[in-house]
């Protein structure tokens, strides 16, 4: 079970959150071909380390968060609301 | 003092208050205070059960939960409950237990047999015997095997569940597993520091191994005193930690006294899940066994576990005692036994030279050094004890009635490995020591290697400091320490694993699964170096005890077969659960009715009172037809009923989304496939919603009730799936937007009025509104008032007739829908259920979560022109996907029946006498409520193309086949003169 | 050792109050603050819930806040409308008088009870007076806020009864249950056992 800190909640279970995906994708401008969409929506990079994820709290807040996570160690480094994260690359 | 062997006065047990039990159908009778392992050993009986694989007579190992034998069946009121350990089992006034694995009885065993052919039986045997005929194995060999193995017995108690378990969340600064005397000292330094500390303590009282020595008891009494007038330290003994999940959550099982029980409705586990931010190991170590031939037989047991039994209980577990030992701590059994009047017949020490060895010959008592036991002689009960030199030399014997071996002690490490602690060899206790990495916690005590209760204490207390430091606790507690006693100097030990020569009888490394030092050379033979490798082969460690007492004989064993140090094998890590655990406790409260929670619509009663029969749609309750009459002609007459007349349905199910904000319609533009931006306030819109990869996600009318502000509907299956995909859209990909997003679902109550007469019904009962079709138009939304109540009114149909949805908000759902009902009365307006609801839409073509099955486009539902031609709106990328537009994809139609048969949901649809998966199948059916003939919608490959053709619909599992012909969705007024009536 | 008194159990009511949503607009800032303030209003900060008699209001969601009052005041339409009227480009002013149930939980075990649905932790040192959270509870949303006399606990209407007879249920191991008012909520006593 993960314990996500949530920046408005506090800590809270992982229960309480929804996975919404991969945040290292960004989704492509409105005139990008549909090949930047194809990789956008089904590409991933499958990293053993940190890796950038959205989780909704649905149980909470509701915001969505944008956080890295260690695939190993489960170890959460950074924490931020989405609308204030940096823009994914 | 009930019992033969009851020869002190126990620490626990309560002389004044005598327990009659049964064991094996027979009456005994032990103290309060006993478990059932020390009253059965009290009694004189030493036989517990027959063992896993070879029958062998078994009987009580240790005193404590490592114990691998003394496993019996309890039997309650409930049912049979297997595999409850005798060593931890309370004694209560007629508790019923049987001993395992034996038939007919515990002493005349019919499958001892086994043990004689154990030559034909080594591991791996299953894997090579039972090949083939290939039949043989499901029908022959795995009943017998089943028969002959396995541990206890369940017997079905279906019908008759346990009572609903608790699931309790607990939270700590600290946890500290295991209160011995490096768990309490830390317990209460912490405490005293002001953090909130919870200790756990798997027996039935706090203390560990003070409670074995009188010494201590003093420091012990001090302790508690202090522990119950720290409120932010809370101790729970019977709670085993089942395992360390990261992040500092533990799972812990409790084990409910009885009066505890009786309170909490006859619960006698309940699951904990703790989350704290600093975890203290201080669970100690397990004293384990030696391998040499004959280990096994009862009244071989640890030196400790003799220990435990006089000091908690009072008991003596032999008249004629032998030790076999490697270390100096095992003597303090010997000297203890001695005090209460044991006869100890001599002490078998690996080693030359040893302190403790030397006080024990000063004090008379016979010592060997330098020796090791081969042999044990007697079969269902230690008669004699062989014993020779290391270096060689005649076997000589001592006749002994127990034998009580120490091979050290390993500390506890399988709840640190959880958690990834890499472990190190310690060659001062030949054992693996884990090493915690920095803001997870500590280890403290004899789990760090330790030796010594105040060793132990005093390691408890630099473990505590530290972690206050990282906790930044406040300032050291006044000095209120009580001294601790000192330790007696000691001898180091000397590793010893296997003490076997050769193949006689048989030297057990796993006396729970029965596995021998010769299983372990045989999988080193066959090439299993790997000490994971060589536990699955042997299922060495692999039963509920954990190896918890021979795990690292196995890995000795194995050390030794490969010629290497045992450092370079390691030691099994063992997983969650640390100990068996009920599946009742695991599911806890979340169970039959109770498994998810109930979603009650506003007119819940109302319905109830009408005689509605309901139906589970995801969370919600919803009316499925009025009265309890079972087929279709009731739900028949409810739909006629809205097809000549006017029916009502309670349509509150449906999610309600208000996008409120200057930028709601480029929001919703973006959402949505097609446009809302150019909706005119006062209107609806029937909107469609795909996923990113241009599936269909959703569809639901969508009004504007002001210039910036819309009411999404949405359906009821999707709702809180769209609110969150709209709600990272908007935060993911529209952080630009001015946009509210508010759930109102529950806020407000809607009823559908649909029927011919639906605006006789409406007009009678609404204010504040003009009805007709030019004032009123089909798409229309307004705000009206019902019954005085104000509310809103949108003329939008699911059925196919002329039809308004009303909502008001949802406590005074009931007089809007009375008050309807009253002006309804001279249209004989009836309510309708949700079947009569999907046969209308089915009719109509409507589609639902059936067909938005995540495999649908646009295209295939046929919404293809709605997809707006600009702008950028979600998934419009990947449904222009050419794949996406083949001709061939499954697409919606309708079918009708040829035949009087009825179809069915998941019918396949076939070509002539074709046979295979067909070319689609049917999505929804309903009988027809013009004829009563049965229709549908299907998902059909190219079906555009096939509208008119006939097709066979098949149900291989019903046997069915029948005739439909494929038709336009549309089955019911295609050109919409009803609903715009 | 004396028995336990017959108010140690769990006490338990509800409040059939007026809830309206109040949800900011972008850069709506200290704008706002100052319009609540004209209208009378209390906008607590995050994780925070103000009670003055007979009015309650909590934020538990980021520029969003709920406003409580009993439904004998002024109609819940009306404050909505003056909200729309005095801070309509601020923010929105939503009813959610009808989405959400209102109930109320005291006595000494109240908290160690919601230890058994409720993740967070509730210890009366840690979950103070003052403090509201949204979490879950019994598998469905709620919103507890801290009042001094005891917990307000706010679910959406649709599982109310299921959230009621989960309370009811899990409320009876601990003691003779008794029945609250809101009144008792605004001041009175706060002893809590907590494990």
């Amino acid at each position: 079970m993960l314990r996500i800190p949530c920046p408005f909640c506090g800590v809270r279970d992982e229960i309480e959150f929804r996975y919404r995906g991969d945040a290292s994708v960004a989704r492509p401008a409105a005139q990008a071909d549909a090949s930047e969409f194809f990789r956008y929506v089904y590409e991933r990079a499958n990293p053993l380390g940190w890796h950038a994820e959205w989780w909704l709290h649905v149980g909470g807040c509701r915001q969505l968060l944008r956080l890295e996570r260690h695939t190993l160690t489960h170890e959460i480094r950074a924490v931020a609301v989405a609308a204030a994260a940096e823009p994914a690359r | 003092m009930p019992g033969p062997a009851r020869i002190a006065q126990g620490l626990l047990t309560d002389p004044r208050r005598p327990v009659s039990f049964r064991f094996d159908g027979r009456q005994l009778s032990g103290l309060a205070g006993d478990t059932l392992a020390s009253a059965l050993l009290a009694s004189g009986r030493l036989l517990a059960g027959r063992s896993f694989k070879y029958h062998r007579p078994r009987g009580i190992v240790t005193a404590g939960p490592e114990e691998p034998c003394a496993l019996v069946d309890l039997l309650t009121a409930a049912g049979r409950e297997p595999n409850r350990l005798a060593t931890t089992l309370p004694l209560s006034e007629g508790l019923r237990a049987e001993s395992q694995n034996r038939w007919p009885s515990l002493r005349c065993d019919v499958l001892a047999l086994n043990g004689a052919l154990s030559a034909f039986l080594p591991a791996g045997f299953y894997y090579k015997t039972f090949m083939r005929p290939g039949w043989a194995w499901e029908r022959l060999f795995e009943p017998l095997i089943r028969r002959a193995a396995g541990l206890g017995r369940l017997e079905a108690i279906v019908g008759r569940h346990a009572e609903p378990a608790e699931i309790v969340h607990d939270h700590a600064d600290v946890l500290v597993v295991g209160a011995g005397s490096a768990g309490l000292a830390a317990a209460l330094h912490l405490a005293g520091l002001g953090l909130r500390v919870l200790l756990s303590e798997q027996d039935s009282v706090l203390g560990g191994g003070t409670l074995l020595d009188p010494r201590w008891h003093a420091w012990r009494a001090h302790a508690l005193g202090v522990l119950q007038r720290l409120p932010q330290l809370r101790a729970l003994t019977r709670t085993c930690i089942l395992g360390a999940y990261g992040q500092g959550v533990f799972g812990a099982l409790e084990r409910l006294e009885a009066d505890e029980s009786a309170r909490f409705g006859g619960q006698r586990e309940r699951l904990r899940v703790i989350r704290a931010r600093r975890v203290l190991f201080a669970c100690g170590a397990t004293e384990r066994l030696i391998a040499f031939a004959n280990n096994d037989r009862p009244g071989v047991m640890l030196a400790g576990a003799a220990l435990a039994y006089l000091r908690r209980y009072g008991v003596a577990v032999g008249e004629r005692c032998a030790f076999f030992v490697n270390n100096d701590e095992a003597y303090e059994a010997l000297f203890a036994l001695r005090a209460a009047g044991v006869r100890v017949v001599g002490v078998v020490d690996r080693r030359a030279v040893s302190l403790a060895a030397d006080r024990a010959a000063a004090a008379g008592v016979p010592v060997f050094r330098d020796s090791v036991v081969e042999t044990v002689r007697g079969r269902a009960r230690v008669r004699a004890v062989g014993f020779a030199q290391v270096s060689g030399g005649p076997r000589r014997h001592l006749v002994a009635d127990a034998l009580l071996v120490s091979g050290g002690h390993t500390p506890n490490a399988a709840l640190a490995t959880q958690l990834g602690a890499p472990l190190h060899w310690e060659a001062a206790i030949a054992g693996f020591v884990p090493a915690l990495s920095p803001g997870l916690g500590a280890l403290a005590g004899a789990a760090r290697g330790e030796g010594g209760l105040a060793a132990c204490a005093a390691d408890g207390v630099r473990a505590a400091r530290l972690l206050a430091l990282e906790l930044q606790a406040g300032a050291p507690p006044t000095a209120d320490a009580q001294p601790f006693p000192p330790d007696e100097r000691q001898t180091p030990l000397l590793a010893l694993w296997d003490a076997s020569k050769g193949p006689r009888g048989k030297a057990f490394v796993d006396l729970q699964n029965d596995v021998t030092v010769s299983d372990v050379h045989l999988a080193h033979r066959e090439g299993y170096e790997h000490l994971e490798h060589m536990k699955r082969y042997t299922t060495h460690g692999m039963a509920t005890d954990q190896g918890r007492i021979g795990g690292l004989l196995g890995a000795g064993v194995l050390a030794a077969a490969r010629g290497v140090h045992i450092s370079a094998v390691g030691q099994l890590k063992p997983r969650p659960y640390a100990q068996a655990v009920p599946f009742a406790a695991l599911a806890g409260p979340e169970v039959r009715e109770h498994y998810k929670p109930k979603r009650r619509l506003p007119l819940h009663a109302w319905h109830e009172r009408a005689g509605a029969t309901f139906v589970s749609t995801g969370l919600w309750l919803r009316p499925l037809v009025y009265g309890d009459a079972a087929g279709w002609e009731p739900v028949l007459a409810e739909a006629r009923h809205v097809r000549r007349a006017v029916g009502i349905t309670d349509v509150s199910t449906l999610g309600k989304l208000e996008v409120r904000g200057p930028d709601a319609a480029r929001f919703l533009d973006f959402i949505y496939a097609n446009t809302f931006s150019t909706l005119a306030v006062g209107r609806a819109r029937y909107g469609i919603m795909l996923r990113e990869d241009g599936m269909m996600m959703d569809d639901g009318t969508t009004s504007r009730l002001a210039a910036d502000q819309f009411l999404v509907t949405t359906t009821t299956a999707n709702a809180s799936a769209v609110l969150e995909h709209m709600e990272f859209q908007l935060q993911a990909n529209c952080p630009g937007l001015d946009v509210v997003l508010s759930d109102v679902t529950d806020q407000w109550a809607q009823f559908a009025v649909a029927g011919p007469r639906a605006r006789e019904v409406v007009a009678a009962a609404v204010s504040g509104i003009e009805l007709s079709n030019a004032g009123f138009p089909f798409m229309a939304a307004a705000a009206m008032e019902l019954a005085g109540i104000p509310g809103r009114i949108f003329r939008i149909s699911f059925s196919g007739e002329l039809a308004y949805e009303l909502a008001v908000p949802a406590r005074q759902a009931e007089t809007a829908w009375c008050a309807l009902l009253a002006a309804g009365q001279p249209c004989q307006l009836r309510p309708y259920g949700l079947d009569a609801l999907n046969t209308l839409r089915i009719e109509k073509g409507h589609i639902t979560g059936a067909e938005l099955n995540g495999n649908t486009t646009p295209a295939d539902l046929g919404f293809a022109r709605m997809l707006k031609a600009h702008g950028d709106f979600v998934g419009r990328h990947l449904a222009a996907r050419p794949g996406l537009q083949a001709e061939e994809r499954l697409q919606l139609v309708g079918v009708r029946c040829l035949s009087d048969a009825r179809l069915r949901n998941g019918m396949h649809l076939l070509e002539g006498t074709a046979v295979g998966p067909g070319l689609g199948y049917i999505t929804s059916s309903t009988p027809a409520t013009a004829d009563g003939r049965w229709l549908g919608l299907a998902l059909l490959s190219g079906g555009r193309g096939r509208i008119g053709e006939t097709l066979r619909a098949s149900s291989p599992v019903h046997a069915e086949s029948v005739p439909v012909r494929i038709v336009s969705p549309h089955m019911l007024d295609p050109e919409n003169t009803r609903v715009r009536a | 050792m004396s028995a336990p008194s017959p108010d140690a159990g769990v006490r338990q009511g509800r409040w059939p109050a007026q809830v309206l949503e109040i949800a900011a607009l972008r850069g709506a800032g200290s704008a706002l603050a100052q319009c609540a303030h004209r209208l009378g209003e209390a906008l607590p900060g995050p994780g925070e819930v103000r009670a003055s008699a007979p009015r309650v209001s909590l934020c538990v969601r980021p520029q969003r806040w709920l406003l409580l009052q009993p439904a004998e005041g002024p109609e819940a339409a009306a404050r909505a409308h003056a909200w729309q009227e005095g801070c309509g480009g601020l923010a929105a002013a939503i009813d959610m008088s009808s989405a959400l149930s209102v109930l109320l939980l005291s006595g000494r075990p109240a908290r160690e009870m919601l230890a058994r649905g409720c993740r967070l932790d509730l210890h009366p040192q840690v979950f103070r007076p003052g403090m509201a959270a949204s979490t879950l509870l019994a598998q469905v949303p709620v919103t507890l806020a801290a009042l001094p006399g005891g917990l307000l606990l706010l679910s959406p209407s649709s599982t109310a009864q299921h959230l009621g007879e989960w309370l009811e249920a899990t409320a009876r191991p601990f003691g003779e249950p008794g029945t609250l008012d809101i009144e008792a909520l605004f001041s009175g006593e706060t002893a809590t056992r907590y494990p």
